[in-house]
C-alpha cells in the first residue's frame, strides 16, 4: 500500500469563529500503480485532502501514512516521495518549459535524473515547439501541461494531478491520459483531483466522490455507477428556455441551459419514450436520447439528491 | 540528496525565472544609487565634503533597503497572490535553502548599483572614502538584516498590507531616516525610534566601513542588526514550515 488516509477530520475557523469542516472522518487508501480519483465539486475538500497528504497542513484528527510511515512525522519526507501538478498554474516566469522541468527533475532525481526523459515527455505530449520559449509567452494549455511535466518528470510513488487537463486541447488530452497510464505501469500510483467526472471515468482504476467534506461513495467506475445503475438516463435539448413539466417517475433531474437530463428506471422506458413524443410533437423538445447511467450521473445524484432542476 | 545540490538547483530555478526581471532591477539599483549621491547634492546650496561624504556612504544602505524592503516584500506578494509561494512549498527541499537560495540572488542584484555609485561618487566628489575590511562583513550584515526583516513581514502580513508597508518604509527611510544626515538633526522621539528599528544601525554600520577614518559605528549597533536579522529569517522560517 502506498498510502493510507485513516479517518481524517480538518476544520478551518473562520471569521467569526465559524468552524468549517472541510474534510469529514475521511478514510481511504492507494495501492501500488493504481489511479485513483478524487471527484466533487469546487469546495468540496478535495485539495485540503491533498495537502495533507503533502504534510503542508495537519489533520484535527486521524493519521496518513505514506509507505507505511506517518506523514505528520516527517513532512519533508512526504515531499519527496509524492510530486504534484497544482490545481492553479505554476508561473513560469523567464524559464522554458525546458528549464523548468529540467531543474525540477534535477531537485527530485539529483544524479540519477535523465535529461532524456524531459525529450521524451515533450515528445509524448507534441510540446516540441515550446520547449525552449519564455514562460510568460506560453498559452493556458502549454502552461499546464509544463506544470504537467514538472510533476511526472521524476516522479515519486505517488502523483498528485489537481485538474491536470484544464486548458488542455483535445488532442493532447489524450496523450496525457497515456503519459499517466505508462507512469502506473512502473509502478507509480496517481490521485486524480477533478471535477470534470466523464473524463475520470475512463481514466481511472478507482475513485470516491467528495461532497461538503465527506466521502459518499467509493470503489471501481463500475461501483459506483451500480449505486444508481438500475436507472437510464435521457437527454433532452429543450425548443425554448421555458421550463416542461417533468413526468412523475423521473428520479432525478437537472438543466444545463437548453438541455436537460433525467434519470429513470429501466421499467418506465416505453412510457419516457412516448412521453418525449408528445413533447417534441407539441413543439417542447427538438429531439432526445436514452443511454445507460453515467458515473456523471452517479455524482450528480450522490451531491445534488435532485436539488438541482426540481 | 544533500543541502548543496539543493541549494544549486534551488538557486538555479530561483535565478532563471526572474532573470528579465533582475536585469531590470540591477539597473535601476545603479541609477538610484548614483541618483542620492548626485541628485541630493542639488537639495544643499553649497554641498561640504562632510555632507557629501554622508551620501556618498548612505547610498549603499539605501540600495540594501531598498532592496530588501521594498523589492523583495513586493516579489513575495506576487507570489503569494499567483500561487507560486504555494508550489514553493511543495518542493521536496528544506524551506531554508529555499530562502538561501532567495537571499544569494537579492545580494547579487544589489552589489552593481553600490560598487558603481561608489566608484562615480569617488570620481566626481573625492568625499574622503576610507574603505576598511570590515567593508565585507559589513555588507553582509546590512543586507541580511534588511532581507531577513523583509521576508518576515511579506510572509507575515498579507500582499496588500506588505505592500503598503514597503512604501512607508521607502519614503520614511529616503526621508526622516538618519542615512543621509546626522541623527541629531532628527526630533528626539525619533531619534529614540531609530535607537531601535534598524536603519541607522546599518547606515552607522556601512558608514564605518566606508570612511574608516571619519566614522565609527558601535558594539550597539551590531547587535541591533544581528536581533533585526535573526528576528526576520526566524520568523520567516517559522512561517513556511507552518501548516
Amino acid at each position: 500500500m502506498i498510502l493510507n488516509v485513516e479517518a481524517v477530520t480538518k476544520g478551518f475557523t473562520g471569521r467569526r469563529e465559524n468552524k468549517m469542516i472541510a474534510n469529514d472522518n475521511i478514510s481511504l487508501h492507494i495501492d501500488e500503480g493504481e489511479i485513483y480519483g478524487l471527484l466533487g465539486q469546487n469546495g468540496a475538500g478535495k485539495t485540503t485532502l491533498v495537502n495533507q497528504i503533502l504534510g503542508l497542513i495537519t489533520p484535527d484528527s486521524g493519521d496518513i501514512q505514506l509507505l507505511g510511515k506517518s506523514v505528520l512525522q516527517s513532512p519533508e519526507r512526504a515531499r519527496s516521495i509524492c510530486s504534484v501538478q497544482p490545481q492553479s498554474q505554476v508561473p513560469l516566469g523567464f524559464l522554458t518549459p525546458k528549464q523548468a522541468v529540467t531543474l525540477i527533475g534535477k531537485m527530485r532525481a539529483g544524479k540519477k535524473f535523465d535529461p532524456k526523459r524531459v525529450e521524451m515527455l515533450f515528445e509524448a505530449l507534441d510540446m516540441g515547439e515550446w520547449a525552449n520559449k519564455e514562460g510568460e509567452k506560453l498559452s493556458g494549455g502549454a502552461k499546464r501541461l509544463t506544470a504537467f511535466c514538472m510533476a511526472v518528470i521524476a516522479p515519486g510513488k505517488l502523483v498528485i494531478l489537481d485538474e491536470p487537463t484544464n486548458d488542455v486541447d483535445p488532442v493532447r488530452r489524450r496523450y496525457l491520459w497515456q503519459v499517466i497510464r505508462n507512469l502506473t505501469n512502473d509502478g507509480t500510483s496517481v490521485i486524480l483531483v477533478t471535477h470534470n467526472v466523464l473524463e475520470a471515468e475512463k481514466a481511472v482504476d478507482r475513485v470516491a466522490i467528495i461532497n461538503k467534506g465527506r466521502i459518499l461513495t467509493q470503489g471501481t467506475p463500475l461501483e459506483v455507477k451500480s449505486s444508481v445503475s438500475n436507472q437510464m438516463r435521457i437527454e433532452l435539448s429543450l425548443a425554448s428556455e421555458l421550463d416542461i413539466e417533468i413526468p412523475s417517475w423521473a428520479l432525478s433531474s437537472y438543466k444545463n441551459g437548453s438541455r436537460l437530463f433525467f434519470a429513470i428506471d429501466p421499467q418506465e422506458v416505453t412510457a419516457t419514450i412516448e412521453w418525449a413524443k408528445r413533447q417534441v410533437d407539441k413543439g417542447l423538445i427538438m429531439d432526445y436520447s436514452l443511454s445507460p447511467a453515467t458515473i456523471e450521473d452517479a455524482y450528480i445524484e450522490l451531491t445534488s439528491k435532485k436539488a438541482v432542476g426540481l | 540528496m544533500n543541502v548543496l545540490s539543493h541549494y544549486k538547483y534551488v538557486f538555479q530555478m530561483q535565478f532563471l525565472r526572474n532573470a528579465g526581471f533582475l536585469v531590470f532591477m540591477i539597473l535601476i539599483q545603479i541609477l538610484i544609487s548614483i541618483g542620492i549621491v548626485i541628485g541630493f547634492t542639488y537639495l544643499l546650496p553649497a554641498p561640504d565634503t562632510n555632507s557629501i561624504l554622508f551620501l556618498a556612504t548612505g547610498a549603499p544602505t539605501i540600495i540594501l533597503i531598498f532592496t530588501g524592503l521594498v523589492i523583495l516584500p513586493q516579489q513575495v506578494g506576487t507570489a503569494k497572490s499567483d500561487g507560486y509561494m504555494e508550489f514553493m512549498r511543495t518542493w521536496p527541499v528544506n524551506r531554508g535553502v529555499i530562502l538561501g537560495a532567495d537571499t544569494t540572488i537579492w545580494l547579487i542584484i544589489t552589489l552593481p548599483g553600490i560598487i558603481i555609485s561608489s566608484i562615480i561618487a569617488h570620481l566626481m566628489f573625492s568625499p574622503g572614502y576610507d574603505i576598511s575590511w570590515t567593508v565585507i562583513p559589513a555588507l553582509l550584515m546590512i543586507a541580511l538584516t534588511s532581507i531577513g526583516v523583509g521576508y518576515g513581514f511579506s510572509y507575515l502580513l498579507s500582499p496588500t498590507a506588505s505592500l503598503a508597508l514597503s512604501q512607508v518604509i521607502v519614503f520614511g527611510a529616503l526621508m526622516f531616516s538618519p542615512v543621509n544626515f546626522p541623527l541629531e538633526r532628527l526630533p528626539e522621539w525619533l531619534q529614540a525610534l531609530h535607537q531601535a528599528l534598524p536603519i541607522y544601525s546599518m547606515a552607522e554600520v556601512m558608514r564605518a566601513s566606508l570612511a574608516a577614518s571619519t566614522f565609527e559605528a558601535t558594539a550597539g549597533n551590531y547587535i541591533n542588526l544581528l536581533i533585526w536579522c535573526v528576528l526576520g529569517y526566524g520568523g520567516a522560517i517559522i512561517i513556511l514550515n507552518r501548516k
